[in-house]
């Protein structure tokens, strides 16, 4: 049953993404158009305000509440797909990198829909989707059987909220990661088809605002959970290290956003270089080992 | 940021005298200001951030290898394949023990020192602000303020000042409202003490610290701890505590073959005194007092019998074979006997690999003076039978297995979790609980009416503009309504 409801996932994240570039192709081809023809009926969609989510009528528009609607079945059988694989494995889905990844595409999902429906910027689906449906493609490429756990993840309690709590964050970063990129992609005073940089500014800082306290729930609850199980809060473990890294680069990012001369695209690029430690932080221990490397444990 | 400002003892006559008129209290402040400077804190938080990179992607040398200068250069040897002509680099620049280096401390101590003076800073304004809050505010402020609107009320001021206050009210604002003269003054501010919220993540990243530099005077932390079973272990650093683990026992999953658990029961004496026993796992370590104990590896044990010549037994107990020999091919562990002076180290053959001299079943025994680079007696023993080396009787009782631990004191870790408890909190306060004032004045008019003024900073708080549009919209429907009535 998980298997299904994560292909269904898939492909529903797939389509939607389609939706939303179809829907985004048309904006912007309908602005074009309006370049030549400024004073036809043609300028519809274009002229409805610039924005993806503004462009309500036409087909363009259409496609793009498909898309949200396609989203919104994605985030359903992707929560189906963990749900069902919480009931078979017996523990939170998040013991490996298949649980993880299908985990961490479900909070990309989430958090972008969350963000969608409280600002109504579509636009950020055309960047927020493809990062989930990266980690659905990535999760397709790794073996997904569930093995007995190790002895270090065997607490329930722990490797649950743990892990849970990091997901948010790292859906949140994903949400302020794609804000941040459409910020910068656009030439200052703003681009027609995109939403205005300031709003991109702040949903990237509400984005923020909800991860760093999750990130940072999640770098304490693993400094407790490496009490019990290590021996030690920290150990410069590279994944600690790396969400360590992380903390520090969303943390300098909420006080660029007050200092001069970092306002704006300086803020924006910590984010996206947040994100990329955030990747980092996820992938880290397919190649620098550690204490999370969750195969070839040879001690604990 | 407020601007520096000179002090200077007198007015210079020229650029050149007012540079040589630095007090001390200017660099003071100087360096006041550098340190309360969100730049500064940003700077540092990057470099900060770069430094811990350098950890992740740098191999990082274990923590007690610098202190033994030799181990160290092999290590770096060991590396040098990976780094190349880097290593060297590397190495003197302090890369390969990052978080050790002054690099990393040196900015740790910078950014904490500005964290520190930060909140110094802030402190009193905030209390200021929530317990003291200006009340009134002048036309200007209602002219340029982020956000600001102005509407008109009903003839009636007080029933104007009702509409305004219940307003402010009923989106969870807390009012205080002053009469100057004809004006009517409102002042509105929503969870005052959340900015609070900014000092206590702030301070707690000084509590963490404290914690960290507790742990690492006072505490100690063996991480090689092996308990051959049925042997008592002093556990030593002081505690006067002595460890038997009775039994262990590692489980494999039947499917895989990966390790499903690890478990040893062990016993606590102190004294002489039992005073704690446990079955520990990975997850389920024995705490005693401040000490812990962690399941951490396992491995064999050579029980080994000493007698000397008068057969008076002077040693029976498992060895752990700790060490792997260079080649891989086999495992060494070692033990003294203090009263004779003598160091006796045990060979083994690793379990799957051929060694060139001993078979498997039997042991190598070497006898050094305590100190001495050179065996005084080699020999090697089939398992069960005496033989006489260094003129003791040597026997090579049985293969066990040992319980590696982790034996830890750390009398930092209650300000660490304190710390971390009040981040946590701190940053939910700050980021959930946004902080909102604002101030409107009533005012009549000459008309019959009376003009209502709003006025709002933003302070990192965007969403405000949204709500206080929607709260304005809200508030001239009811005041047009009073007026109509």
């Amino acid at each position: 049953m998980s298997e299904y409801s994560f292909i269904a996932g898939l492909l529903a994240a797939g389509l939607a993404l389609l939706c939303y570039a179809i829907a985004f192709a048309s904006v912007r081809l309908a602005q074009r158009r309006s370049v030549f023809t400024p004073a036809g009926a043609g300028a519809g969609a274009g002229a409805e305000g610039g924005s993806l989510a503004m462009a309500s009528r036409g087909s363009s528009g259409s496609f793009a509440v498909y898309g949200t609607l396609i989203a919104w079945l994605a985030a359903g059988f992707i929560t189906a797909s963990l749900i069902f694989r919480t009931i078979a494995v017996g523990h939170g889905p998040f013991a490996n990198m298949y649980e993880f990844s299908v985990a961490f595409a479900w909070g990309v999902l989430v958090m972008y829909l969350y963000f969608e429906r409280r600002y109504h910027q579509r636009a950020l689906g055309l960047v927020a989707l493809p990062v989930a449906l990266a980690m659905l493609l990535y999760a397709t490429t790794i073996p997904s059987t569930s093995e007995p756990l190790v002895p270090a993840l065997q607490n329930n309690l722990l490797l649950t909220i743990h892990v849970a709590v990091a997901i948010v964050a790292y859906g949140t970063f994903s949400v302020a990661f794609a804000a941040a990129v459409l910020f910068l992609i656009q030439p200052e005073g703003g681009r027609r088809g995109l939403p205005r940089p300031e709003l991109l500014d702040e949903i990237s800082y509400k984005a923020v605002v909800i991860g760093f306290p999750f990130l940072t729930l999640t770098i304490v609850l693993g400094a407790v959970w490496a009490d019990v199980a290590w021996g030690s809060y920290w150990s410069w473990d590279p994944k600690e290290t790396a969400s360590l890294v992380t903390w520090l680069i969303y943390g300098a990012y909420l006080h660029a956003r007050v200092v001069r001369g970092w306002r704006g695209s300086g803020s924006a690029w910590l984010l996206v270089l947040g994100f990329g430690a955030t990747l980092f932080t996820y992938f880290g221990n397919l190649f620098f080992g550690g204490l999370h490397s969750y195969a070839g444990l040879n001690q604990q | 940021m407020s601007q520096i400002a000179p002090t200077l003892t007198s007015e210079p006559v020229d650029d050149l005298e007012g540079g040589l008129a630095i007090s001390p209290a200017f660099l003071l402040e100087r360096v006041w200001h550098f340190f309360i400077s969100m730049r500064t804190g940003l700077v540092l938080i990057l470099v900060l951030a770069a430094l811990s990179l350098v950890g992740t992607m740098l191999v990082q040398a274990s923590p007690g290898l610098k202190s033994d200068p030799q181990a160290y250069a092999a290590w770096v040897e060991s590396v040098r394949p990976k780094y190349g002509g880097w290593t060297g680099v590397f190495n003197s620049l302090g890369f390969f023990s990052i978080f050790d280096s002054i690099w990393f401390k040196g900015t740790v101590t910078l950014l904490i020192t500005s964290v520190v003076a930060c909140s110094i800073n802030r402190a009193p304004l905030l209390w200021k602000q929530a317990t003291h809050p200006r009340l009134s505010m002048a036309d200007t402020f209602f002219e340029h303020a982020p956000l600001h609107a102005t509407l008109s009320g009903p003839s009636d001021a007080d029933a104007a000042l009702a509409e305004v206050d219940g307003a402010f009210r009923s989106h969870g604002f807390r009012t205080v409202v002053e009469q100057e003269g004809d004006d009517i003054h409102l002042y509105a501010d929503r969870f005052r003490w959340a900015p609070f919220g900014t000092v206590i993540a702030h301070l707690s990243l000084v509590l963490v610290l404290v914690g960290v530099i507790l742990g690492t005077a006072l505490g100690f932390r063996n991480t090689d701890f092996a308990a051959p079973i049925g042997a008592k272990v002093d556990v030593g650093n002081g505690t006067g505590l002595t460890l038997q683990a009775t039994s262990f026992t590692d489980s494999y999953s039947t499917d895989n073959g990966a390790p499903s658990d690890y478990a040893s029961d062990l016993v606590l004496y102190k004294d002489g005194q039992q005073v704690a026993a446990q079955t520990i796992r990975v997850n389920q370590p024995l705490r005693y007092g401040d000490v812990s104990f962690y399941q951490s590896f396992f491995g064999p044990a050579a029980v080994m019998q000493v007698k000397d010549a008068s057969g008076k037994v002077l040693f029976d107990e498992g060895v752990p074979l700790l060490w792997g020999s260079n080649d891989g091919k086999e495992r060494v562990g070692q033990f003294t006997l203090p009263d004779q002076g003598l160091t006796i180290f045990v060979v083994e053959p690793q379990s799957g690999e051929v060694s060139p001299t001993i078979k498997a079943g039997q042991a190598q025994v070497e006898v050094y003076k305590s100190g001495s680079e050179t065996a005084t007696d080699i020999k090697i023993l089939d398992q069960g039978k005496a033989a006489t080396v260094g003129g003791l009787s040597v026997t090579f009782a049985r293969e066990r297995q040992f319980t590696g631990l982790i034996v830890a004191r750390d009398p930092g870790v209650p300000f660490v979790w304190g710390g971390a408890l009040a981040l946590v909190l701190g940053v939910c306060l700050v980021f959930f609980f946004s902080n909102r004032r604002a101030w409107a004045r009533i005012r009549r008019g000459d008309d019959g009416t009376t003009s209502v003024r709003i006025g709002a900073v933003i302070r990192h708080d965007v969403a405000f503009e949204t709500d206080f549009r929607q709260f304005i919209d809200g508030l001239k429907l009811a005041l047009d309504g009073r007026s109509a009535s």
